[in-house]
């Protein structure tokens, strides 16, 4: 039930590098983290999901919630992600459509619109 | 047993549970000198197994009440409050701290007012001894004791209301005419909830003999869920028995989950399918739900996954297209929401249960020959005991079968 977040900037973007479990528990940590970037005038973000081991519903919301966010400023959020098994997630919920998702960091960095 | 102001508790004490035969403590809040050495004096006297901790005024007492603190003696007449003020800012405090008033002889009336504000006894300085005050302390803490025990009681009654009320709206008497389908619905509440989440189903039969059934899960757990399941289901019901065309209706869904959700992080994952009898066919529209799955004989098959729609709440303007599948006599459909695979898969490294093992388990069960009812009861227990126990999530699933197979 851990949850570990990091953020750094690169150029416009923010990079959020989350850990762990993204579940009901741990995902309005997530959420709060995301208010404050924007809250911060930060509106490109990049979401590292790398190393997240489990996301359920409530964290899916969160990531919903998040673009929203961004998006009434023109902002962007695209999100890093490689495993198989949080990819099927996005696929199932039809959220792929939603989400730009990159292979690396540098990929999303670099990629406009 | 007296000692002296704040500061001097021991820590330990602030963190143990008390069994009755500790000393209580007490916190007196007194300016005035001489009466708070009455108050000490007087438990003194006593004999009192009281343990008194005094403050001078309102702001003092704030810093001061805690959960280790089974009484506040309170004195009207403090600098920083003026008459019933200073009590309510004390029950405001520690709403669950019984609270005696010090009154005056002069003012014994404000000591019935300060009762009906939600003092448990007042007591007239002057009037009292050592004994009296002993036993007022005791019956007050008592009484506030069984309030809150009667408080819980009626909390507990009124959150059991609200799940019936809310387990009436999510999960329905399938509507069918016929007999030709048999639905064995199961539905298991997270365990970290007493009330429901927004898992929800329903299943419906048209005029024309077609069935709809539906299965959906609101994001996120707790009554506003809930709610807005019961919301969504009866839209979808509304909306199949007046005979909307069913590739519209995802489209009006979405459009009451986002003017009926609390926040917009809100969405709902739904599949829908329509079986028809005389045909044999079903055709399936999914917003982001697991796909269900076909039973057939003993082989689990996963349904098309078609072109995967959007969850509802997300995009705007967005349309669902169906997909088909010729259903055979011997097959059910297990539609279901995903608390079922998202539980632990019981081996050592935390992983998830995922679909493949919820398939290889159904396929287990079904070589047992077991009944559907049981299937399903027996599904639910080896995914819970795969888990380790309850599931955190709610769990929705409906198993429908033709009811004239052979």
């Amino acid at each position: 039930m851990d949850l570990s977040l990091s953020t750094r900037t690169e150029g416009d973007r923010t990079i959020v590098e989350v850990g762990g479990e993204i579940d009901v528990y741990t995902a309005p940590r997530l959420r709060e983290q995301l208010v404050d970037l924007v809250a911060d005038g930060k509106y490109h973000l990049v979401v590292d999901m790398e190393r997240v081991d489990f996301l359920d519903s409530t964290g899916l919301g969160v990531l919903v919630g998040g673009l929203k966010r961004v998006r009434a400023h023109d902002g962007s959020l695209r999100l890093v992600c490689t495993q198989e098994r949080i990819l099927k997630i996005f696929r199932i919920t039809g959220l792929t459509k939603v989400f730009p998702i990159h292979a690396s960091v540098d990929e999303a960095v670099g990629a406009t619109e | 047993m007296i000692s002296d102001p704040p500061g001097v508790v021991a820590a330990e004490d602030a963190v143990t549970a008390r069994p009755g035969t500790l000393p209580m403590r007490v916190l007196l809040v007194e300016d005035d000198e001489g009466d708070a050495f009455l108050v000490r004096e007087l438990l003194l006297d006593a004999g009192s197994d009281i343990d008194l901790v005094r403050v001078r005024n309102l702001a003092e007492a704030s810093g001061a009440i805690g959960a280790d603190v089974d009484c506040v003696l309170l004195d009207l007449g403090l600098p920083d409050a003026t008459g019933l003020d200073g009590l309510r800012s004390v029950l405001e405090l520690s709403p669950n701290i019984a609270v005696l008033v010090l009154t005056g002889l002069a003012d014994e009336h404000r000591g019935t007012e300060a009762v009906a504000v939600g003092a448990q006894d007042y007591l007239v300085k002057g009037s009292i001894d050592g004994q009296l005050l002993t036993r007022a302390i005791r019956y007050a803490v008592e009484r506030k004791r069984a309030d809150e025990s009667v408080r819980r009681l009626y909390a507990s009654e009124a959150r059991a209301a609200e799940n019936a009320r809310l387990e009436r709206g999510l999960l329905p008497q399938p509507l069918l005419r016929n007999n030709w389908f048999r639905v064995v619905p199961r539905y298991r509440p997270g365990r970290h909830q007493s009330v429901l989440g927004g898992d929800f189903y329903d299943v419906v039969e048209c005029d024309d003999g077609a069935v709809f059934a539906l299965i959906g899960d609101v994001a996120g757990h707790g009554p506003d869920e809930a709610a807005l399941g019961v919301c969504l289901r009866i839209a979808w019901r509304t909306l199949i028995l007046s005979g909307a065309d069913p590739d519209a209706i995802f489209g009006a869904m979405d459009a009451v989950l986002v003017s009926e959700r609390s926040t917009d992080e809100v969405f709902a994952t739904v599949a829908m399918v329509r079986l028809d009898r005389a045909d044999r066919m079903l055709r399936l529209w999914r917003a982001g739900h697991p796909l269900p799955v076909f039973l057939e004989g003993t082989t689990v098959v996963p349904a098309p996954v078609g072109e995967p729609g959007v969850a509802l709440g997300v995009l705007d303007g967005h349309t669902w297209t169906p997909v088909d599948r010729p259903v055979a006599m011997d097959t059910s459909l297990l539609l279901f929401t995903d608390g079922l695979i998202e539980g632990f898969d019981g081996h050592p490294g935390g992983r998830r249960l995922g679909e493949l093992a919820l398939y290889q388990m159904l396929a287990e069960l079904l070589q047992r020959g077991l009944d559907h009812d049981l299937l399903l009861d027996e599904l639910l227990i080896e995914v819970r005991r795969r888990n380790g126990g309850e599931l955190t999530d709610d769990v929705a699933a409906v198993l429908l079968t033709w009811a004239d197979r052979e």
